[in-house]
Formats: structure tokens, C-alpha cells, sequence
């Protein structure tokens, strides 16, 4: 939205968002520096680092809701970019149905001063079966479980017929089975080339998962295939001290700065 | 049965009883509908401030015998949009920033209102509504202005529920944010005005408050909320009225003693979301 060569076009095809040396922040201090990425149609991206490393505020910059302070984030003119923000932005004891909540995504599309259209209803039900949570539409969300108030916003998100996913710590305080079940989600996402980028403080499952890893702590220390990517040397270098290496696997120390993940994947 | 109807029906002999009762079933009504945005986005404080804010406006109209509603529409749209430029810049906290406004606003009327000798009656009126004293005109200009906020509320439902709901989602659809933030706080400016009248600058923030906090407990959509705090509002206002006619209270009083009536009922009883059916549910789970 900001960025000053928004008219600029990309010659490679497939590139969903081109970041160059981005830098965000809040109130004058650099949360993020200099990072630049490609990000290609269908890929999926887990972005990973320490507490603070500046993974929400690479998502929001990437969504358009934080203004670069330099460099710059080209968007392709197709990508539709939906936002699933962290669980605790939002008040869950809002009176909205999962219904409502999923027509929301619509609203774009539908225009000002407009009502739904039956299409808007189809698009949100169809949205809502998509994700598994059509019997629980007249539900109120505050009486779901986080990872059904996760799948309701993955749905919002298609309900917006975006292309582009970003998702903020889609996995903190959800059960394994709803992991799972999200992770399910975005294989079938994967089958319609919806490009995926997400926040995540589970190393493990970002490797085995993901196609591709973005290692961030304030600036984007490195970027590629996970296999490829990690490795002690690196690994140090985000995490300071506190990522193990063990041969073959590594497991996260998180000592002091602690996790959100509820099944932990802390070791020793 | 024909007792009953002698009741109902008796008051309504009166004209200024009948104009009372029209424009408090107008103003619960507007009250509850824009309320349920005070209540969802904790601005109860913002509410109350605004209604004592608007009395220098009054008491300029009222020394120069201009209609008072004109006065106390300028300084309600004056004082809405201060607060949110104020808040906006973020030096002081939006809550002192009310404080800091309403506070001095309402001191500034009480000052110009003292320079008049009918200062104590004049003020109890403006402090506590004069419903019964609704002109013809009065209740004219309640229906049309009550009117624009409701077609108003309507036509902008969809956004004024997403900045409610998640300003995340209205950046990410890149609505304007800002703009419809001023705008909700001018619809709520232009429901105290309208109101003022009726409840009074002191019972305003109940009005706003009370009937939406009760439909909040009972029902789980917006829309819904609105419906029944509309009714809640105004059905409080028309047995706050007789109430006032038959037992000789204060008429303001009376409508928000009834409004907190239903509330505590509410509070209580609400199947979902009520003190009783959520101590059920933790014995039945035990």
C-alpha cells in the first residue's frame, strides 16, 4: 500500500511479495531491519525467532498495517492478502456468531452502503465447510476452542478469497489435535496455491512442515529450504545460546525468555 | 380488566403526557441502538462526559433565547471531536483526556448559568431532563434527527461492526479507519442531544448504558443486541413515565430505576450469559 514503487512490475513470474531492505518500527525504535525476501505462489513460509525478534511486526508490515520507515514491500497486483492476527486482539465475548465472524471477510467485496448478497452467504457457508466448522456456525465465539476460533479465521480469511494467508502464532495455546487439524487446513490451502506465510515459536514443525524458513531475530538472518538453512552456526546466531543443536535434530532451549507454545518443546 | 385499561389510559388525556411519552419511546429506542457501540467498545466514560460536556452550549443558548437544542448540538459535535483529536495524539491518555475536558467544559456552564437568578431550577431541568415539559416542536425534531442516526447506523452497520469488533481485519480491508471513528463518536454526540431533554445531562450515560448492557447479556449478535435494547429502552421509558405520573417521581429518575430494573433481572436470569445459568453450569461440570 505504501510502497513508493507500487507501479514498479515484477518480471519473475509466480512472485506473490518482493520485501527490500524493509525496516519497520514503533515510535522512531527499528523492531525490523533491513530484511529482504521473495515470496513465490503456493509457497509456504514459517517465520520463526526468538520473543521480539520481529516476527508479528514483519506480518504486519507484509498486511499493510505498519508504514515501512525505509525500503520497500512490493505486492503483486493478483495477491489478495488475508490476516489471521493472534487470538488475544480480539474480544471473544463479542456478541458476533462464527457466521457473522466468516461474512465479515466479505465486506470488501461487497462495497459501502451495501448489504449481503446470497453470493456473500454462499461464500461464507462454503468458507465455514472449508475449514470443517459449518455445524458451529450459529455459535457464539467466545464459546469456542482456540483452534476452532483459529479455523474461523482461516475461513474469514477465504471468505475474502485472499490468496495470500498470513497467520500470527496460528498455533500458541491450541491443542495438538487442532494443530493438526489447521496444518490439515493449510495442505489443502496448499492444493489451490494460497501462498502461506506464518509466525511460529515451534522450530520442529516449521522444518518438517514448511517449505521454507524466514530465521528472524531484528533482522532476517537467514531464508531458504529448512533443511538447507539450519544449521549450528545459524541456529546460534538467532537464538543466541539458547537453541540446542543434537546431530541430526535440535531442540530449543528457551530459558529466560519463556514460550507461549503450550506443548512447550522445551528440552532439559 | 376495564381498571387496567383506566391506568393506561388515563394519563393519556394529558397532551404533554402523550408528547412525554412519544419522545421518550423515540429516545430509549436511539439510545439502545447507538449504546450498544458505547457499551461493546468501553466508551461508557466517553458517553458521560459528553452529556456534561455540552452544558456550556446550553447555557449559551439559553442567555442569548436561542433554542437550546442548537447550542447543544454544537458543543456536543465540538466536544466529539475534540476528545478523539486529543486521544488521537496519544500525549495523555484517553481517559484523562475526557476527564480533563468534560470536567472544565461542565464548570464553564455552571458559570454562565449562576449569572441567571433562576439558576437552581433551570439547571435541575437541564441536569435531570424536563420530559414532560417536550414541546410540540421538540418532538418533531427528536423524530427527524433520531431518524438520520438510525438510517445512519444501518446504512454503515457492516464497518461500524468491524472497527468494533477487529480493528485488525478493518486495516487489513483498508477501511478508514479513522474516519468512521469520528463518525461513530458524532452519532453518539447527536444521541445525547437528541436525548438530553428527556433524561437530562446527569441520567444520560444510563440510557446509553443500561438497556444495551441488558440486551448484551441475553442475546449474541449485534443486530440482536440492538433490537432488544431498543425494547428494554423503550419499554423502560413508557412504565418510567407512568411510574412518574402515578407515584409522583422525578421523571428522568424513574425511566433509568426502571432500565436498572431489567438489568439486574438480566443480570441474573440470562440463560447465557446470566450469574444463576453460569452457576449451574460449573455444578453441573463438578
Amino acid at each position: 500500500m505504501t510502497a513508493p514503487g507500487d507501479g514498479v512490475t515484477h518480471p519473475q513470474p509466480g512472485l506473490v511479495l518482493a520485501v527490500r531492505e524493509l525496516t519497520v518500527g514503533y515510535n522512531g525504535a527499528h523492531a525490523l531491519e533491513g530484511v529482504t525476501l521473495d515470496v513465490y505462489e503456493g509457497e509456504r513460509v514459517a517465520v520463526v525467532g526468538p520473543n521480539g525478534a520481529g516476527k508479528s511486526t514483519l506480518l504486519k508490515a507484509l498486511v499493510g498495517m505498519l508504514r515501512p520507515q525505509a525500503g520497500t514491500i512490493h505486492r503483486a497486483k493478483s495477491a489478495e492478502i488475508g490476516f489471521v492476527a493472534q487470538r488475544a486482539s480480539v474480544d471473544w465475548s463479542f456478541p458476533v456468531t462464527v457466521y457473522d465472524a466468516v461474512l465479515m471477510g466479505r465486506i470488501g467485496k461487497m462495497g459501502w452502503l451495501r448489504w449481503q448478497r446470497p453470493r456473500d452467504r454462499e461464500i461464507a457457508r462454503r468458507s465455514l465447510a472449508e475449514v470443517g466448522m459449518l455445524d458451529l456456525a450459529d455459535t457464539q465465539i467466545g464459546e469456542l476452542s482456540g483452534g476452532q476460533q483459529q479455523r474461523v479465521f482461516v475461513a474469514r480469511a477465504l471468505a475474502q478469497e485472499a490468496n495470500v494467508l498470513l497467520m500470527d502464532e496460528p498455533f500458541a495455546g491450541v491443542d495438538a489435535p487442532s494443530q493438526e487439524a489447521i496444518l490439515a487446513i493449510l495442505d489443502d490451502l496448499r492444493r489451490r496455491r494460497v501462498t502461506v506465510l506464518l509466525s511460529t515459536h515451534d522450530l520442529n514443525l516449521a522444518v518438517d512442515r514448511f517449505d521454507r524458513l524466514a530465521l528472524l531475530n531484528r533482522r532476517l538472518i537467514g531464508y531458504g529450504p529448512p533443511r538447507q538453512l539450519i544449521n549450528p552456526e545459524i541456529l546460534a546466531e538467532a537464538y543466541g545460546g539458547k537453541a540446542l543443536w543434537r546431530g541430526d535434530d535440535y531442540a530449543m532451549v528457551m530459558g529466560d525468555i519463556g514460550c507461549c507454545d503450550a506443548e512447550g518443546h522445551v528440552h532439559e | 380488566m376495564s381498571e387496567l385499561w383506566a391506568i393506561i389510559e388515563q394519563p393519556l388525556h394529558y397532551p404533554f403526557m402523550l408528547r412525554g411519552l412519544l419522545a421518550s419511546v423515540m429516545v430509549g429506542t436511539l439510545c439502545a441502538v447507538v449504546g450498544s457501540f458505547v457499551v461493546l467498545r468501553g466508551m461508557a466514560f466517553f458517553g458521560d462526559a459528553l452529556a456534561h460536556a455540552i452544558l456550556p452550549g446550553v447555557a449559551v443558548a439559553y442567555l442569548l433565547g436561542a433554542n437550546l437544542f442548537w447550542g447543544a448540538l454544537a458543543m456536543a459535535l465540538l466536544t466529539a471531536v475534540g476528545i478523539g483529536y486529543l486521544s488521537r495524539r496519544g500525549q495523555v491518555k484517553e481517559d484523562t483526556a475526557i476527564g480533563v475536558i468534560f470536567a472544565a467544559c461542565f464548570a464553564l456552564g455552571v458559570a454562565l448559568l449562576s449569572t441567571v437568578r433562576s439558576y437552581t431550577v433551570d439547571l435541575t431541568h437541564i441536569l435531570f431532563g424536563n420530559v414532560l415539559g417536550v414541546s410540540g416542536q421538540d418532538v418533531w425534531l427528536t423524530a427527524a434527527l433520531g431518524g438520520i442516526i438510525l438510517v445512519a447506523v444501518v446504512l454503515l452497520y457492516k464497518e461500524l461492526l468491524v472497527i468494533s469488533f477487529d480493528t485488525v481485519l478493518a486495516a487489513t480491508l483498508h477501511l478508514p479507519l479513522v474516519l468512521l471513528n469520528y463518525l461513530l463518536l458524532i452519532l453518539i454526540a447527536l444521541t445525547v442531544v437528541v436525548s438530553l431533554q428527556t433524561v437530562g445531562v446527569a441520567l444520560m450515560v444510563a440510557m446509553l448504558v443500561t438497556p444495551a448492557a441488558t440486551a448484551y447479556l441475553l442475546t449474541r449478535r449485534l443486530w440482536q443486541m440492538m433490537i432488544v435494547g431498543a425494547a428494554v429502552g423503550a419499554a423502560s421509558s413508557v412504565i418510567g413515565l407512568y411510574l412518574s405520573f402515578y407515584v409522583n417521581i422525578a421523571s428522568g429518575a424513574a425511566v433509568v430505576l426502571v432500565c436498572t430494573g431489567f438489568f439486574i433481572l438480566a443480570f441474573l436470569f440470562s440463560p447465557s450469559r446470566g450469574v444463576l445459568a453460569s452457576r449451574m453450569r460449573r455444578r453441573g461440570r463438578s
